[in-house]
């Protein structure tokens, strides 16, 4: 581990509360360890907020170990920070240099309103999921685990789509703001196994259809999406998803 | 008050079909007519409210999350564990009770494990049929790996986010819930304390973290699903929103608080770099199957690693335990960490690690496969530090990783509060004084799953509850405390801050109540806290207000019930003078310095009454009767 | 609304009606590049290319009506989806940057789509609504030998190529066609489509402005 100390810019998104207008102030912070994660310089620079008597900069974190998929901001312009397959907290300050700035904002989506600062609300993204983002079963009554064999190289395939961590990054990052990706490698995972088939027609229809009535945008193919996915979740999914809603629409 | 933890009788395999025939039901058509408040949307939480929502009650689930898919179930990387035996290598239903009961250094309840057992299965059915991808065979059948403190394979993963893939299943169960408008969701949303009327539970009071709105909820019934307490060491590996505010405010209703001392410290961790440090990394213990754990014989000895030569390397695992060597289990591995880096043998920039070396393996084995076993945790491990694990040993060190401590209950899962119900983590039955690994995933929804849901009726049809408003004049009253606790935090204006004050509490335990204890440092901690309680309450500095989304009160008021519950810690790993499970005593160690459990005078569950403020908690024993096993000593030499 | 409008008029339903009206203005430039092709053998073959187009009577109605209206379709569709992306954002980020999945060709769609149709205005004011008693070569030369127009479409031709850069690719993936094993060479096909399509349409303007011997 290095332990150079830098110093930066950091230019934050600022606002009291959803309905209050917003914008953006300077902070300086230094002495910054390149061990540091991204969230971690945040704790400093708040730190110094509060001891100073100011208000510091709220934003949402909760596991730091890029899973939980509750941080999450754009910086410099892109969601998660710089690096690639990188959660904002697995993102660490020895990517940056002595004396950069930094532009930090929250995510921006019509679907998404800020809460204060970098805190936005995603219960969309929940909203997606109750339209179908499921398979009806109800505990208990489940056959045998092993019933129904499922090929390894499918089942690969399924977590692929699978690993997604609802951070809400490529909503952020598609110049649409469009959800595809997230609606995409759910309904992926649930066509791939046997267990999703039955429901498999309205689950594309009628989440995609909650997708558009949320205020999300519409698929450009642009793949920023998946650039700053921090699971790298490939946009073949929003391909399936395209298929599943055809099959679903025309025959379904 | 007498402990009853409401055993059936019978012998243990036809305990759990004995206790489901023998509990009343509730009509389907009245269970509608019920309300029950969940707290909590991890493992344990999701799936009890969707399974309670399926069988037809009305559900009301609160998280602190943006999202109920956020809760830190999610992190859970190894896997989960199932006697479904299909490796064909010898398992069974009583041979993961037996190894879960070992493993938890014979401080659990047999009935209580042995039921665990028998849900496993069912478990995975059910999480298969929700869509999980689980890895599998060439042939399409589920796949299985191996886990510490078992001989058989019986762990089921998904790669490494396996608890990920188990949350967001019962999430899915949940969210289709929420849609047929059985469930009503209510996330952010922070639970600041229990109503008690007529001494059962009949709601909570909660605080909207957006807008700073105290409210109440009633019901009747609460269920608690709101993890453990790990975070009161300041640096764990548990999220940064968990706390024990909902379990330590229900103790202060009158709920048992049983085995807080027990927590597991986990041996290979990303080591802390720095005081800005605010959580730690787990890394999978499977990587101690091929590494070598050292430091330098030389004290104080600040060369790089490769440039310490072989016999100046003090390989102390292999040397003090030669027949298990670097793979002794979790607490010794981590208690001898520590004890190397005290004699101050540690490496890195604070000397609060130590070396674990792939060099051997890798020269051994080819790199191709050492990479093929651990590439994603050398990435991981890159990623974090910036350093090659390839080149260069990993340091490691031990974190707080699991509470095993937890409210106490019942065979039904019920606290000493009528009707307060306690899930997963957040509760103390399964897994006695030590977790074994892939069983927490487990418990957690056999919970939520089966076990909740088959015992809460015998509640509801037994009992007669009135009708209850949430303008009762108990619920005011909640109402009125919670607000006059936030008020006072942010009136005080001192001059420390929220973590300050929390690395202060956080390193006190970690030096006197972590994984080795003796009576003096116990006695100095349980001097030690109230004077921090004391100064937090006339000097913290808590920004902002209540009425708009604050991070620094939040945590503040969690902070203030971790340095009230830490007393409740410290007193009961000060009247636990065995070594057990996890922890060490230092007076109870054998000639070789090997832990020595105590069946003799402590074989029970230590139940901790809340007295009142500032008052020592009163001690509660539930005895522990073992019918089906053998009382073993482990030996790793 | 019914089902079926439901379904049209879905991000994906858009999406998938622009794709197929892409495919349908794909077909027809190409048909058009394989004609203009002609021009290339001479006046001769260019002229009686021409008539014999002419000649197929209400057939070429028929066509040209199916062309507006597909075109209109691409058109509405591509406006409305692209309002309705700008409304999906209401507050703009103050910095932004690709993290490198658009492209020049996928970031300038809406714009590269307002210049084609602009050229599209001009191209039938210059060849379709005008004096038909001149043999269409004449009438090409006499357009594109001034310079502003053959620099125009030239530059249009551009446009077209960047939009069909990304077009091709993007109703393939809105069509649900995306595999690995194939990626490559979707890329690849894109590609040189756009090169062949474009060098045709680009050749023209600039052999008639710069070689005085073409189309004589």
């Amino acid at each position: 581990m290095s332990n150079d100390k830098i110093g930066l810019t950091l230019k934050i998104w600022r606002q009291p509360c959803s309905h209050s207008k917003g914008k953006f102030e300077t902070f300086h912070v230094n002495n910054i360890s390149s061990d540091m994660s991204f969230l971690e310089m945040l704790d400093v620079l708040n730190e110094h907020l509060t001891l100073g008597g100011k208000q510091p900069v709220a934003f949402d974190h909760d596991c730091r170990e890029g899973i939980c998929g509750m941080c999450g901001a754009v910086v410099n312009g892109q969601a998660h920070g710089p690096e690639k397959g990188t959660t904002l907290c697995q993102l660490h300050m020895r990517h940056f240099r002595n004396g950069d700035t930094l532009v930090i904002e929250p995510f921006r989506a019509r679907a998404f309103k800020v809460e204060r600062d970098l805190v936005v609300n995603r219960s969309p993204l929940d909203k997606i999921i109750q339209a179908g983002g499921y398979v009806s079963v109800n505990t208990g009554g489940a056959p045998d685990g092993n019933g129904v064999p499922v090929a390894q190289d499918t089942a690969e395939q399924a977590m692929d789509a699978a690993a997604c961590i609802g951070c809400g990054a490529c909503v952020a990052a598609c110049p649409n703001g469009s959800a595809m990706l997230f609606v995409g490698a759910k309904v992926s995972q649930l066509v791939l196994l046997p267990q999703g088939y039955p429901e498999r027609a309205g689950r594309a229809l009628n989440m995609v259809a909650e997708m558009d009535e949320l205020g999300f945008g519409n698929c450009g193919n642009e793949r920023e999406c998946e650039a700053v996915c921090p699971k790298s979740i490939s946009i073949r999914n929003i391909a399936r998803l395209n298929r599943e809603f055809f099959k679903a629409a025309l025959f379904g | 008050m007498i402990l009853d933890a409401k055993i059936p009788s019978g012998p243990l395999a036809e305990k759990w079909d004995k206790h489901r025939f023998e509990t009343r039901l509730v009509n389907p058509a009245n269970k509608r007519k019920f309300t029950i408040i969940v707290v909590g949307t991890g493992l344990a939480g999701a799936s009890a409210s969707a399974t309670l929502a399926e069988l037809g009650y009305h559900v009301k689930t609160f998280t602190i999350h943006d999202s109920p898919r956020r809760a830190h179930s999610i992190a859970a990387q190894g896997g989960i564990n199932a006697a479904k035996n299909y490796q064909n290598d010898g398992d069974s239903i009583f041979r993961l009770f037996y190894d879960t009961i070992k493993g938890g250094d014979f401080r659990s309840r047999e009935a209580n494990v042995y039921r665990l057992a028998q849900i496993s299965n069912s478990i995975i059915d059910q999480c298969v049929a929700q869509g999980i991808p689980f890895a599998r065979e060439y042939g399409g059948t589920l796949a299985n790996r191996s886990f510490g403190g078992a001989q058989v394979s019986r762990t089921f993963y998904a790669r490494g986010q396996t608890g990920q893939q188990l949350l967001l299943g019962a999430y899915s169960a949940l969210m289709r819930q929420v849609k047929m408008r059985k469930v009503e969701i209510l996330p952010r949303r922070e639970m600041l304390d229990l109503i008690v009327i007529d001494g059962r539970a009949r709601g909570i009071v909660v605080r909207d973290m957006r807008s700073g709105r105290i409210s109440s909820h009633v019901a009747d019934g609460v269920v608690l699903a709101t993890g453990g307490y790990g975070n009161v060491y300041f640096l764990s590996t548990n999220a940064m929103n968990s706390n024990v505010t909902a379990a330590w405010r229900a103790c202060k209703q009158g709920a048992f608080f049983a085995n807080p001392c027990f927590v597991q410290i986990h041996p290979t961790c990303i080591p802390v770099h720095g005081d800005y440090q605010s959580k730690l990394t787990l890394m999978s213990e499977s990587l101690r199957n091929d590494g070598r754990v050292w430091v330098p014989k030389k004290v104080g000895d600040d060369r790089d690693p490769d440039r310490i030569p072989e016999e100046e390397r003090d390989y102390y695992l292999e040397k003090k335990y030669p027949s298990f060597g670097n793979l002794v289990p979790r607490d010794v591995a981590s208690r001898n960490a520590k004890e190397q880096c005290d004699q101050e043998k540690g490496v890195g920039q604070t000397g609060r690690a130590v070396y674990l070396d792939f060099a051997e393996a890798i020269e051994r084995d080819g790199l191709e496969m050492i990479l093929k076993k651990y590439g994603n945790l050398f990435q991981m491990y890159e990623k974090i530090t910036a350093s090659d694990p390839r080149r260069e040993p990993m340091m490691i060190y031990p974190a707080v990783h699991y509470t095993m401590g937890g409210l106490w209950v019942d065979y039904n899962l019920m606290s000493t509060i009528p009707g307060l119900f306690v899930l997963g983590e957040a509760n103390f039955s399964d897994h006695g004084a030590n977790r074994l690994g892939a069983s927490a995933l487990m418990q957690g929804l056999a919970d939520g799953y089966f076990v909740l849901p088959a015992t809460i009726c015998g509640y509801l049809a037994e009992t007669k509850l009135a009708p209850v408003k949430s303008d009762h004049v108990v619920c005011e009253k909640g109402e009125k405390q919670a607000a006059d606790k936030i008020s006072s935090l942010l009136n005080c204006s001192g001059k420390r801050t929220v973590d300050d004050f929390h690395k202060e509490l956080g390193r006190l335990l970690w030096d006197y109540c972590g994984m080795a204890r003796n009576r003096n440092g116990l006695e100095t901690a349980l001097a030690k806290i109230p004077e921090i309680r004391e100064e937090f309450r006339h000097n913290v500095l808590v920004p902002g207000k209540n009425e708009s989304l604050n991070q620094s009160l939040e945590r503040a008021g969690r902070l203030e019930d971790y340095l009230e519950f830490a007393e409740m810690m410290v007193v009961d790993a000060l009247q636990r003078r065995e070594s057990c499970g996890c922890h060490l005593r230092e007076e109870s160690q054998t000639a070789e310095g090997e832990a020595r459990r105590d069946d003799e005078n402590y074989a029970y569950v230590a139940a901790w009454e809340f007295a009142g403020d500032g008052k020592s908690p009163k001690l509660h024993r539930e005895n522990l009767v073992f019918e089906n096993v053998t009382l073993s000593q482990r030996s790793y030499k | 609304m019914g089902t079926l409008s439901k379904i049209i008029l879905s991000s994906i339903g858009k999406k998938s009606i622009m794709a197929v009206s892409g495919i349908m203005l794909g077909l027809f430039l190409l048909v058009h590049a394989l004609g203009n092709c002609t021009t290339f053998f001479g006046r001769e073959a260019f002229n009686s290319y021409a008539s014999h187009l002419h000649s197929l009577g209400c057939l070429i109605l028929f066509f040209e009506v199916g062309l507006v209206v597909i075109f209109l379709t691409h058109i509405v569709l591509g406006c409305m989806t692209w309002w309705q992306n700008k409304r999906a954002r209401p507050h703009s980020y103050e910095v932004y940057r690709s993290s490198g999945g658009r492209t020049m060709g996928s970031k300038t769609m809406p714009y590269t789509g307002i210049i084609i149709l602009f050229f599209l205005f001009v191209h039938l004011q210059n060849f379709h609504f005008t004096d038909h008693s001149r043999e269409i070569s004449a009438i090409v030369k006499g357009v594109l030998i001034q310079p502003f127009y053959a620099i125009f479409y030239s530059i249009a031709m551009l446009a077209l190529a960047l939009h069909i850069s990304h077009g091709f690719w993007s109703m393939l993936q809105s069509l649900g066609i995306n595999h690995p094993k194939y990626n490559s060479i979707m890329q690849r096909g894109t590609l040189s489509l756009c090169v062949v399509m474009v060098a045709v349409f680009v050749l023209i303007p600039a052999l008639t402005l710069l070689w005085p011997g073409f189309l004589l």
